[in-house]
């Protein structure tokens, strides 16, 4: 269990500054999601952690440590990759070992340290197979394992979930919550799945061109998104944002309201428009309006409502659910 | 499959029967006759078969010169194709793994060994001041050089087929950069490296034209250069030239039956796209 | 504070440093000791006088020739022979593996084996191949021994050693075109020749490239085939570059041997370098 703290990290390929000055702690124990569209620049920055990138100028401190020069093994960071990354040519229990094994640690101490995991993961009957024997979640699984082996300060994820198919992904995010609160350990998670920053962090760290956007709990990012850019990455179907005339109109330089929050009658409302599409999903149906006075508006109601294409509408903003930005992001 | 098929199949197993097969049976046929018999270099099959004879015939020459021959080729083979894997896959992989401007300039330096021919002469006295003239350990050294291109290029081309992240979650697990290579990158090589082995122990196995620069003299003769001495020797005896050229034809011919795909993988991998 | 890369550059230094000596060295010095009189005692600088001697000297001139006129024969022939075969051996005709080994194997034997056998069997009276030119009325031409055949015999040698490498490639090449485009052009109504001319051909380029780099580059190289077959002769009526080289570094004229070599690079240079330019060109355009 350790604090991480990053301070004025920077980073940049020649004239091109792809990482802006980032400042931001991790509690000990916490689950710390970064978050945010391909590009942003959250893999680098978990890479800059691991020490397999290295910072332009900055600091990184894991456990009150200065380890910004330090080598990745000297760091106490373990890290599961995107394609987990498993040794083709060793089998599972040589896969989890490895790090040990380069440590020149006694084999009977290996052994009981690799089974010790294997236990945890429910790995055991899988120990001598090859990476290639197995299916996708237990190669996930092989993954952690090889992390957890390390016993380290921090985890690292980079996108760990994304090559798994649905259903797999949800039960694999259950028990990486699990693992987390057996372990008691900080980890830090990267995923551009706004769905399982949700699910399972503590705190969100949302990024953008190389900048943080806004920190805080789910919650707090859902209720209360500090920029307009996290205000339409957060919240599924994305919230309604408009700029300009319209914008100037409600006296700030963006606007935004969630679809959840529109209220939509046939009799009275603040907006008159007309049904151009209607998709039902079941539970919910999601209304796609013409506002003349706004332009397009996407609207959330319930499951069995009645309305059709074509059809002229009224759609009113919940009270306290508005966003007004000044100067758009 | 279409009578078609099998028609133009039979049709062509005639004539590459006729082109590529009957020369090599011209050899065998010849390779078993008496001297006397062989001279007349025709087809007949002999009318006394005399295959362990004109062995140990050809075996003997020269105070078995042909022994001394295989054995200075399969050092020089053997030294020439090891150094070239662990040499050219430790190239390939930095190369690969880093690219920089340095990186690109020596790829194009090591490139240019498939391009351009070495300059003999002046190799000699390089050679000569550095002792290695007429040695095999500086034959075997030769034969990297030339090979180098070729197998950089192999091992370059495989190398970026392995992910990065298996580099990264080596130096995670803390290994330093030489067991990041021999312990996690050099046995993903197999495949590339058993094509290595195969393709440039025959073209070492074969070659003339260096040993017969950088190699003469008697005692570090070749197979390939005895072959092309006996031919003088041989002006009367027929029957032990063609042994001698079934001798070393035949290495070959089994390496290409158990490596065939290796062969094949290697020739157009290295080729197209080059 | 710089943290050391994990793909550190003195990986290389085993190769490069013997690649460097006993390949680079030689090859730039060979630009000094061309402009010399070089022989085993001494090195006496004399200008462009071998360079003079190569293009003024009849049976030097000869060789430049000859090199020039083998590299391209061998190289059309190559080429065409190596696609019909790979056209061929990809059309599942009956035995088609077999077939492939069997006009791939000659690749795989020695070179000079090879020439041995063919002189043999060139000979113009005894040799099986005049012989059985001889059972159909044929009379057989002194395939080494006539001057001005001699190294097209041996060039024809050379396209039978080589061509089961060419057609490797270019099955390769044909391997990676979709049989969509044939569907397609089978709906379109082309007939075989012209889904040949207008689908294969055209995306076969890239094989193309290789084969006639690969054969363009090994027959402007070509040494053992000759010296086995004839040596140069009659005469000096098939001598290439690479075996005046060795000719004059036999009797001792290191620096008009090594004049040769440079002129060989620089041959070489001046064919292959625009060739690679169009070749690349007509790859992207189409």
């Amino acid at each position: 269990m350790s604090r991480v703290e990053l301070k004025q990290l920077r980073k940049s390929y020649g004239a091109v500054e792809v990482m802006k000055g980032i400042d931001l702690v991790v509690e000990p124990g916490e689950f710390c999601v970064f978050v945010g569209p391909s590009g942003c620049g959250k893999s680098t920055l978990l890479r800059m952690i691991a020490g397999l990138e290295e910072q332009t100028s900055g600091q990184i401190e894991i456990a009150g440590r200065d380890v910004s020069f330090d080598e990745p093994s000297k760091r106490g960071i373990a890290m599961v990759f995107q394609s987990y990354a498993l040794y083709p040519h060793l089998s599972v229990r040589d896969n989890i070992g490895f790090g040990l094994s380069l440590a020149r640690r006694p084999k009977a101490e290996i052994r009981q340290k690799v089974d010790a995991v294997g236990e945890i993961l429910q790995l055991g009957p899988f120990m001598d197979r090859k990476p290639k024997a197995l299916s996708g979640g237990q190669r996930q699984r092989v993954a952690i394992g090889r992390a957890i082996v390390r016993d380290p300060q921090v985890f690292l994820f980079d996108e760990p979930l994304s090559n798994l198919d649905a259903a797999l992904r949800s039960q694999m995010r259950l028990e990486l919550t699990e693992l987390h609160a057996r372990l008691g350990a900080t980890m830090i998670y990267v995923t551009h799945d706004q769905v399982e920053a949700m699910t399972m962090a503590d705190k969100i760290v949302v990024m953008n061109a190389g900048r943080i956007e806004q920190v805080g709990t789910p919650m707090e990012l859902y209720q209360r998104p500090a920029t307009p850019f996290v205000a339409g990455f957060i919240g599924s179907p994305r919230m309604n944002l408009f700029d300009g005339d319209v914008a100037r109109r409600m006296g700030c330089d963006v606007y935004g309201i969630r679809p959840e929050h529109l209220l939509i009658s046939e009799s009275d409302g603040r907006w008159t428009g007309q049904v151009r599409h209607v998709e039902r999903l079941g539970a919910d149906t999601i209304l796609h309006l013409d506002v003349p006075e706004l332009g397009a508006l996407v609207a959330r109601t319930d499951g069995n409502c009645s309305f059709h294409p074509g059809q002229v509408v009224q759609a009113s903003p919940q009270p306290d659910m508005e966003f007004f930005y000044a100067a758009p992001g | 499959m279409k009578r078609r098929q099998y028609v133009i199949g039979a049709v062509s197993f005639a004539v590459a029967f006729v082109i590529f097969v009957i020369p090599f049976i011209f050899v065998v046929i010849n390779a078993m006759k008496s001297a006397a018999e062989s001279a007349r270099l025709d087809f007949r099959l002999p009318q006394k078969w005399q295959f362990w004879q004109n062995l140990t015939d050809v075996v003997q020459a020269r105070d078995y010169m042909l022994l001394l021959a295989y054995f200075n080729s399969t050092v020089i083979t053997v030294g020439a194709v090891t150094l070239l894997v662990i040499f050219g896959a430790l190239v390939g992989y930095v190369l690969q793994r880093r690219p920089s401007r340095f990186s690109s300039f020596v790829y194009a330096f090591v490139l240019t060994g498939l391009m351009i021919p070495p300059a003999v002469v002046p190799t000699i006295w390089v050679l000569q001041e550095i002792n290695l003239f007429k040695t095999l350990h500086g034959m075997i050294l030769i034969q990297v050089a030339y090979g180098l291109g070729f197998t950089v290029l192999l091992y370059r081309a495989f190398i970026a087929s392995i992910p990065r992240d298996l580099d990264e979650a080596a130096i995670v697990d803390g290994a330093r950069p030489l067991q990041v290579f021999f312990r996690v990158i050099l046995p993903l090589l197999e495949p590339v490296t058993v094509t290595v082995i195969v393709v440039q122990s025959i073209a070492i196995f074969n070659d003339f034209t260096h040993p017969l620069y950088y190699l003469p003299g008697r005692e570090n003769v070749t197979v390939q250069l005895t072959l092309y001495n006996f031919q003088s020797q041989f002006v009367s005896q027929m029957n032990l030239l063609f042994m001698n050229i079934l001798l070393v034809t035949i290495p070959p011919l089994i390496v290409f039956i158990f490596f065939n795909r290796q062969i094949v993988a290697g020739m157009t991998s290295g080729a197209v796209k080059g | 504070m710089k943290r050391k890369s994990h793909y550190p550059y003195w990986f290389m230094l085993p190769a490069i440093s013997v690649f460097f000596v006993l390949f680079i060295v030689p090859t730039l010095a060979s630009l000094y000791f061309s402009l010399t009189i070089w022989d085993p005692f001494e090195a006496r600088f004399s200008g462009f006088e071998n360079y003079v001697q190569f293009f003024s000297e009849p049976f030097l001139v000869r060789g430049v020739v000859n090199t020039v006129g083998f590299a391209i024969v061998t190289c059309v022939l190559k080429t065409i022979l190596g696609l019909l075969l790979a056209v061929l051996l990809t059309s599942g005709v009956w035995g088609q593996g077999l077939l492939r080994s069997i006009v791939f194997f000659p690749v795989l034997v020695s070179t000079i084996g090879v020439g041995l056998l063919f002189q043999e069997m060139m000979h113009p009276t005894q040799g099986a191949i005049n012989v059985a030119l001889s059972w159909i009325g044929i009379n057989g031409p002194g395939w080494l021994t006539n001057p001005s055949l001699a190294l097209f015999s041996v060039a024809l040698v050379d396209v039978w050693r080589g061509v089961g490498l060419a057609t490797l490639i270019y099955i390769a090449g044909l391997a990676t075109i979709s049989p969509d485009y044939y569907e397609a052009a089978r709906i379109d109504g082309a007939t075989r020749l012209q889904q040949f001319w207008r689908v294969t051909v055209p995306l076969v380029w890239p094989a193309t490239t290789t084969v006639v780099m690969l054969s363009l580059i090994s027959g402007l190289r070509l040494f053992d085939l000759v010296w086995a077959m004839t040596r140069g002769g009659p005469g000096f009526s098939s001598d290439v570059l690479a075996s005046v080289i060795y000719k004059q570094y036999q009797s001792g004229f290191w620096g008009l041997s090594t004049a040769g070599n440079v002129i060989l690079f620089i041959m070489i240079a001046v064919i292959i370098a625009p060739l690679t330019y169009w070749f690349n060109k007509r790859e992207v355009e189409s």
